[in-house]
């Protein structure tokens, strides 16, 4: 279990408010997004598991190792928050190298490890400005080459896409796959769906301090019976196709194209139904595509937070 | 462990030194360890300024010294002027039945003053010149009434809340709170940092104000003074102004740790140190001043003429021997400490609350 991040029962309140309340999180490897909207707990959760706050119950424990002990947990780990600040009049060197040196790194290791770090985020011919002219998108890179700076196993990332334009998001995410892919874990927070959907391994969806979902994306949607899955099918006899899969008694749903070239299908039983439509599908039926339509983040976002934020 | 426990000391107070001594908010502190400079620079001008005049009226208006000594009550005016010559300055004036005058007259350094009724001498004032053991005691007065408990008490206010408490309003506490460093090195590194700076500019303050005041003595003057203790006295001095940094920027650094406005524990503070007098022996030794007061190298019990108020100011009731002194300060500061590093061990980043 130790190359987990764990969360046992964990709460935290600020006073009466709620930041999160009864979190069992057992976190692997991959790219782990925090979905939900402000004021979830996202922060929070971060928050925790770095131990800028802690736990008003419970515990947390990053690779084994208690939040509440720093001097290790920040050997392995590194957070890059949502605050937008940094030391007065410091260069982007500087301030990596600066906070570099507290790890106990010889002044020339330090040196050439700010440097590669600063190059990996693409910020190497504005190392030597001061941070205070930099712009959004710099100093989100800047925060980020610092947290991975001493190249640690866990990395925390409170919306690291924030500000940043469409190449350097992309060679962003691409660094967090990298990072991913070498077994280390990459947790982010985000708004923009789409992007969750595409880098992450899991997702963890919060809505009022609550953990409602967690898991690989495909896993939860199977798992929320109540809405039934949409299957969009591409085919040249859709009507015929229709009235065919409607037989099934686990479709809810069947609804044809306007171009009559496809059909949206509702089904509460995705196994049975791709199973079924294997057998139409040698029987003649002229299938194009299959693809599932709310196999998404943006689908559980709404299922399981979209109703909660609709009716608040 | 302890080895880079010290080195991760090191970084931290090289990464707080310019914060310590060049950040905007600080700026009064300079002023504060400033004014005192420029007051003694002040006097310093004014008292020579005054001698250049004395001695001008003295070449215009020469007598002795003696000559001036010798004058003694109930001689009459014609006598006096006879002995000593025509005053550099003459007032008179007439009651019913009465003609008063005041003749003035001076050495080059000290101004007599003779005040006659009905011509004949009642009265002899004498105003000396400023001499280093007197102007040491108002120094004594000054240094502890103004330079510690407000200029080196609000100086400390300025920079050891700052250290956390700063740093929680420009939102970057976080950095740190993010490295592989324990929360007690961190307190420990930023008030060393705070010490440095406050040692430095409150230290050099005091050398300053010292070197001000002896502007208007002569080389002999200082010279005698030096050799006969002076040394002793001004390393006194530096060494209690670097005692009150030490104190005072415990508390304060546990302050800003402890509250979010240091006004109010600065307040408390400030009126508990000025109570100290009031305070039986046990809560005394509950004050950074009571040590203060005990090391300042001031004569006690003062000069006799001194008013009672700058009495009570300038002298500890019941003085602590300097080990003494010099340990409660350090255990007073150790316990501090103590509190404010468990207190940044429990330290929570919610700057929005901040």
């Amino acid at each position: 279990m130790n190359d987990r991040i764990v969360l046992d029962n964990v709460s935290r309140f600020y006073g009466e408010v709620l930041g999160v309340n009864r979190v069992t999180l057992s976190v692997p490897p991959g790219i782990t997004s925090l979905v939900g909207p402000n004021g979830s707990g996202k922060t929070t959760l971060m928050n925790l598991i770095t131990g800028l706050v802690r736990p008003t119950r419970g515990s947390i424990q990053v690779l084994g190792i208690s939040p509440s002990d720093p001097e290790k947990l920040f050997r392995v780990c590194a957070y890059a928050t949502q605050f937008d600040s940094f030391p007065r009049g410091m260069t982007g060197f500087q301030f990596v190298y600066s906070y570099l040196r507290l790890s106990g790194m010889s002044h020339d290791d330090c040196q050439r490890t700010t440097a590669f770090a600063i190059g990996r985020v693409n910020l190497g011919e504005a190392a030597h400005r001061k941070i205070a002219g930099y712009s959004k998108g710099m100093r989100q890179r800047i925060k980020l080459a610092q947290a991975i700076a001493h190249d640690p196993r866990v990395l925390v990332l409170d919306e690291p896409l924030n500000g940043l334009d469409p190449l350097v998001r992309a060679e962003t995410i691409a660094l967090f796959r990298e990072f991913a892919a070498q077994g280390r874990h990459v947790i982010v927070s985000s708004h923009i769906l789409h992007e969750v959907d595409t880098i992450s391994d899991q997702v963890i969806l919060l809505s009022n301090g609550y953990v409602v979902a967690e898991g690989q994306i495909r896993g939860v949607r199977e798992e929320m019976s109540e809405h039934p899955m949409q299957v969009i099918i591409r085919c040249t006899r859709a009507n015929v196709l229709a009235s065919r899969v409607f037989e099934q008694d686990h479709v809810v749903e069947v609804r044809l194209h306007a171009d009559g070239g496809g059909l949206l299908v509702k089904t509460r039983d995705a196994d049975r139904f791709y199973r079924a439509l294997n057998h139409l599908a040698l029987d003649g039926v002229g299938i194009e595509s299959v693809a599932p339509a709310d196999d998404n983040v943006n689908s559980l976002y709404e299922y399981l937070i979209g109703g909660e934020e609709s009716t608040r | 462990m302890i080895g880079q426990w010290l080195s991760q000391i090191g970084l931290v107070i090289r990464l707080e030194m310019g914060k310590t001594f060049f950040s905007r908010r600080g700026l009064w502190v300079y002023l504060l360890a400033l004014a005192p400079v420029l007051i003694w620079l002040a006097h310093s001008m004014i008292e020579l300024n005054q001698r250049q005049e004395r001695q001008a009226l003295n070449a215009a208006h020469p007598v002795s010294t003696a000559a001036l000594r010798s004058i003694q009550r109930g001689m009459i005016i014609d006598d006096v002027v006879k002995q000593v010559g025509e005053p550099f300055a003459k007032r008179e004036f007439r009651r019913p039945n009465i003609n008063f005058a005041m003749y003035q007259y001076t050495d080059g350094d000290n101004v007599f003053s003779f005040q006659f009724q009905d011509d004949r001498l009642m009265n002899i004032g004498e105003r000396d010149r400023d001499t280093i053991p007197k102007d040491s005691l108002v120094f004594a007065s000054v240094f502890q009434f103004f330079f510690l408990r407000l200029a080196v008490f609000f100086g400390c206010v300025g920079v050891f809340t700052n250290l956390f408490r700063g740093e929680m309003l420009d939102k970057s506490l976080h950095f740190y709170l993010l490295t592989p460093i324990r929360r007690e090195i961190l307190a420990v590194g930023k008030y060393l940092a705070g010490l440095i700076a406050t040692v430095v500019i409150f230290c050099t303050s005091t050398f300053l104000q010292l070197a001000a005041l002896s502007l208007h003595f002569t080389g002999s003057e200082i010279s005698d003074y030096l050799a006969g203790g002076g040394w002793g006295h001004v390393a006194s001095y530096v060494g209690v102004t670097a005692a009150a940094c030490l104190g005072y920027g415990s508390i304060f650094l546990a302050a800003g740790l402890l509250f979010k406005n240091p006004i109010i524990p600065a307040a408390t503070v400030l009126v508990w140190e000025g109570a100290n007098i009031f305070l039986p022996a046990a809560l005394k030794k509950v004050s950074v001043i009571f040590y203060l007061q005990s090391l300042s190298p001031v004569v006690a019990p003062p000069d006799a003429n001194m008013p009672a108020l700058q009495k009570l100011l300038v002298t500890a009731a019941e003085p602590a021997t300097p080990a003494v002194a010099v340990l409660g300060l350090l255990t007073l500061t150790i316990l501090v400490l103590a509190v404010a590093a468990r207190k940044a061990r429990k330290l929570e980043i919610n700057y929005s609350t901040d």
